[in-house]
């Protein structure tokens, strides 16, 4: 029974104000988070929880390098002044340096500090005979014609302790200064900016790399210059902006393919557009149901979930091409519909594993999917059947595919074909060359070798911190942790020395610990006896008698100051520096010492011999492959618990297992043949692979559950046939085209869904029931 | 055509150069009249006047163009010391120290050195309007005095004047100001071996005025 003409327009309208309604709501509510991290499994050892940390918050990761070229040196420093200007009081950058000297780069209200937090102290009293050789050495600086810079600092810091410090606080290796900024060989003005926002989170760093730019355009004079970036937040953004760009125009491309094909198959634009809505009340019925069950919901997600929702195409399809003449469309649906509730179910218990791996990503993924799915199906079984056309054409009389079927029935079903298969299967996952697995997410995102040639060239002139390793010091509190680095310092000393490691940057190079400082306090003499000294130290020599009272005032001052801590210097851009060097967590504190060119790992790794484990390097490749093991072996345990419930699912449905049998034999074999042949190919898997492999498997379970289905009607296996090429050819179309494009992630997906859609094909053709048979 | 239109935009160019210096045909005259051939020795004797210090500093020795942007500053007296200029580079060398290298950017003074310097002992008066706003006073064939103000805001920052004096085609003394008040004046050539040993600014700049 169907509905006339007004209830029909009705129904349409008010399906139309329901996908309104949840457009609506998604506009309104869904909040897209591109942090790499929410979409990784949660870390299990404490290597693998620094690196969630550190991917995103670490010091290195939230680096950017910036290069401006394309003018002389002067045009190229005042754009290097100009950009260091503007973006430091931009709450987005916590460190924007340029190499141009700062003398306030120690907080003026700090500077008596200067005596606690320098060296001298240690070795050397602040006694007569060293003030008369410093000040003697003052005098001869004096007389050289260098001397305007030191005559400011004279009067209050006669030993030049600040300059001692801007030193020692100075890149170690750090790159040619001209016109006051920082230049590489190249000629490029270099710069350094650290953002607050996390590394791998693309968004948050667009937003910083866009300001960089903006503020760079704003310059006057940079219209002929050119600024270049790098670092892991500009790669991350680069990266994204790639793969969407070609995911967007093969799109495009494979859309237009797609509904000239439904066209083709169906000769009627009504039913093409009002197959479109069991789809699009999917897409929008599971990202409701994700921003109600989640704060925000990832990107990676939606890109994924919409993939596998590419299962939910086939309902509509199913549903138009098992339409005969005359009949009624809600009798051809009710005729599939426990077919469909089978293929539905089994879908969503296969996705319901995923919500059991424990990873937030995959639960939003199986929520989506799961939500998706149902909508979709109960809006093709109820909702989409009202308002198709009552007249069609019965697509079983067409006279190829009546040859098609034909041909089919006649193919050979030999029983010992999935031995074949299989034995076929064994032998190439055992002879396949390489490793199985692909540990490396880097290789699936690849850069363009000039742009990493290009960061190596920066991070050298730089001498910026590697990405790869990092030395962590751990001890209950934060001044155990810097003297921790202070007892270190002198091995890593040793280690720079026989170039084990270019520079190896320890927390306590800002900051010593308290008890240090409080040691170089007491070191410090009484007003008297300083007084006493330094007019002894002077005698003889032509400086003015009083111009040393500020020095005097200073050490007084630093005799009484409470030792400087963490918390206080944070508010001091050096202070910010140490803050990311120095992290609580779980009730301890750790130290991160920054490494840039190591030479010898295992002299780094020597460091934290006999420490206990307070000192250890962190390799963040191992510990960021170790983690991509565990979330595959998360994906794996969930899909062996998926398999062992569609067996189940699939037995009851069908209430006999030689029925399941015929279902699921060819589905396992064409999903392990898919393997089998990409592994001979050379192809790593990855977990895009793994991805891709259970939506193809999806599409296999329909292919099989229809060719296995027994009616004894020729038309309506002739219209079975008919459905499933048409699901075959647009599967092939959309996933073909992404198999083409260079980007190894969208390859991946492409190539696994196409292979799997042919191989669930022609296997499920193959090992059917004969039609003779039954 | 061509050739025509390539000498008319050389005119322009040229004259635009000389645009930013209007400074008078004796004054150029009177520096290209200075010239020597590179390598060229002077001796000096240096009194610095001080706001640290309660009488100047005295120091002597050798000032030598190597020629091109090559210039040596050899301090013989109260220590050995020599500064070195080359391609922007400046290289400080003392007795029982390593060598110290820095950037020409960061001594200004130094810089002021060696682009007055080097322009007035090759003769050159129009890098010299480059770099300054020149200025002359007194008879060319007698006395006279030349006074030179960077050009490049920064470096008057710190270099606030020179002023050379000088008889006939010899310069006699190099005076320079800086900007928070302090004095520098040197006694070149044969001048430089009457350095006062306590000396003031009133006898230097009377010495500077001497006939040779």
């Amino acid at each position: 029974m169907s509905l006339r003409g007004g209830g029909r327009t009705t129904l349409l309208v008010l399906w139309l104000l329901a996908l309104a309604g949840l457009g609506w709501v998604v506009s309104q509510r869904l909040k897209i988070s591109t942090d790499l991290r929410s979409f990784m499994p949660a870390p299990t050892t404490p290597d693998q929880r620094l690196l969630m940390e550190q991917v995103g918050e670490g010091p290195g990761s939230r680096l950017l390098l910036l290069a401006i070229s394309g003018g002389s040196d002067e045009e190229l420093a005042a754009l290097s002044q100009g950009l260091v200007a503007t973006l430091k009081n931009d709450p987005r950058y916590s460190q924007v340096i340029n190499g141009s000297f700062d003398p306030g780069a120690l907080d003026p209200a700090l500077l008596p500090y200067r005596y606690l937090l320098s060296p001298t102290l240690d070795t050397q009293p602040l006694d007569e005979a060293y003030l008369a050789d410093q000040l003697q050495q003052r005098l001869d600086e004096l007389s050289s014609p260098a001397a305007s810079l030191l005559k400011g600092l004279l009067p209050r810091d006669p030993t030049l302790e600040v300059l001692k410090l801007a030193q020692m606080w100075a890149p170690a290796k750090s790159p040619q200064v001209r016109d006051g900024v920082w230049f590489s060989a190249q000629d490029e003005a270099l710069l350094l900016v650290q953002t607050v926002a996390a590394g791998f989170d693309p968004g948050a760093q667009q937003q910083a790399i866009d300001g960089i730019e903006k503020a760079f355009h704003a310059l006057p004079g940079s219209a002929g210059a050119k600024l270049e970036l790098s670092g892991p937040g500009y790669f991350s953004v680069v990266v994204g902006a790639q793969t969407r760009h070609q995911a967007d125009w093969i799109g495009r491309i494979s859309t237009v393919g797609f509904i000239a094909l439904l066209l083709l198959a169906y000769r009627s634009i009504g039913s093409l557009l009002l197959s479109a809505l069991p789809i699009a009340s999917a897409a929008l019925a599971g990202i409701v149901a994700l921003t109600l069950a989640f704060p925000d919901v990832h990107g990676i997600t939606l890109a994924f979930g919409f993939t596998l929702l590419g299962v939910a195409q086939e309902y509509p399809i199913r549903v138009l091409s098992h339409r005969r003449a005359g009949e009624d469309a809600l009798h051809s649906v009710r005729a599939l519909w426990p077919l469909l509730l089978t293929a539905i179910a089994s879908a969503c218990i296969a996705y319901l594993a995923f919500y059991a791996s424990g990873v937030n990503g995959l639960k939003q993924l199986a929520v989506f999917t799961i939500v998706g799915l149902l909508a979709a199906g109960f809006s093709t079984r109820y909702l989409l059947p009202h308002l198709l056309p009552r007249r069609v054409r019965d697509v079983a009389d067409m006279r190829w595919l009546v040859r098609a079927r034909a041909f089919v029935d006649r193919l050979p079903r030999p029983r010992w074909l999935p031995l074949l298969v299989a034995a076929a299967i064994v032998a190439m996952l055992a002879l396949a060359p390489g490793p199985f697995w692909q540990n490396n997410l880097a290789a699936l995102t690849p850069l363009p070798q000039s742009m990493l040639q290009h960061d190596a060239r920066l991070r050298q002139a730089l001498g910026a911190p590697d990405v790869r390793y990092l030395l962590v010091l751990q001890a209950p509190t934060a001044q155990g942790v810097l003297e921790l680095s202070q007892q270190l310092q002198p091995r890593v000393d040793a280690l720079v020395a026989r170039h084990a490691v270019d520079t190896l940057e320890l927390p306590s190079r800002y900051l010593p610990a308290v008890a240090l400082q409080r040691e170089r306090q007491q070191k410090l003499p009484d007003q008297a006896t300083l007084q006493h000294d330094l007019t002894e130290a002077l005698d003889g020599l032509p400086f003015r008698a009083d111009l040393f009272q500020p020095f005097l005032d200073d050490v007084r001052t630093a005799r009484t100051l409470p030792p400087l801590t963490p918390e206080r210097y944070a508010q001091t851009p050096l202070g910010q520096r140490l803050a990311a060097m120095l992290v609580p967590r779980d009730g301890h504190w750790l130290g991160l010492g920054t490494v840039s060119g190591v030479h010898d790992v295992a002299a780094l790794q020597a460091l934290g011999e006999g420490s206990h484990g307070s000192v250890r390097l962190l390799d963040l490749k191992a510990a960021s492959e170790s983690l991509v093991v565990d979330y595959r072996t998360r994906i794996l345990q969930a899909l062996l618990a998926a398999a062992v419930l569609l067996v189940l699912t699939i037995s009851f449905a069908l209430r006999s297992v030689r029925r399941a049998w015929h279902v699921l034999a060819p589905m396992t074999l064409a999903t392990f043949l898919v393997l089998a042949v990409e592994r001979m190919a050379g192809i790593e898997i990855s977990l895009f692979h793994l991805v891709a492999l259970i939506l193809a498997g999806g599409l296999g379970l329909h292919y099989a559950l229809f060719f296995e289905r027994d009616t004894g009607d020729p038309a309506e296996q002739r219209r079975t046939l008919h459905a499933t090429i048409v699901c075959v050819l647009s599967a092939l179309l959309v996933f073909g085209m992404l198999a083409w494009a260079t980007i190894p992630v969208l390859r991946a997906i492409g190539l696994t869904v196409s292979l799997g859609v042919a191989f669930h094909f022609c296997l499920s053709i193959l090992m059917a029931p004969h039609a003779s048979e039954s | 055509m061509m050739s025509s239109l390539l000498l008319w935009s050389a005119n322009i160019s040229a004259s635009e150069a000389a645009a930013p210096a209007p400074a008078s045909s004796a004054t150029l005259a009177l520096i290209s009249a200075l010239g020597q051939p590179a390598p060229a020795h002077t001796a000096f004797a240096e009194a610095r006047f001080m706001q640290v210090l309660d009488r100047p500093l005295v120091i002597s020795g050798e000032l030598a163009w190597l020629g091109d942007d090559k210039l040596q500053r050899r301090v013989e007296q109260p220590k050995a010391e020599t500064f070195t200029i080359a391609d922007g580079e400046v290289t400080q060398e003392r007795a029982g120290k390593k060598p110290r290298h820095f950037s020409l950017s960061r001594a200004p003074q130094l810089q002021v050195l060696l682009d007055s310097f080097v322009a007035l002992l090759s003769g050159d008066p129009t890098h010299l309007q480059q770099v300054f706003k020149i200025s002359h006073d007194g008879d060319p064939a007698a006395h006279w005095t030349l006074s030179l103000v960077p050009r490049d805001t920064k470096v008057a920052r710190t270099i606030a004047a020179i002023t050379i004096n000088g008889y006939a085609t010899v310069s006699r003394c190099m005076q320079m100001h800086e900007a928070d008040g302090d004095l520098a004046v040197d006694l070149l050539g044969p001048l430089a071996a009457r350095m006062p040993a306590q000396p003031t600014r009133e006898s230097l700049l009377a010495l500077c005025g001497e006939a040779p």
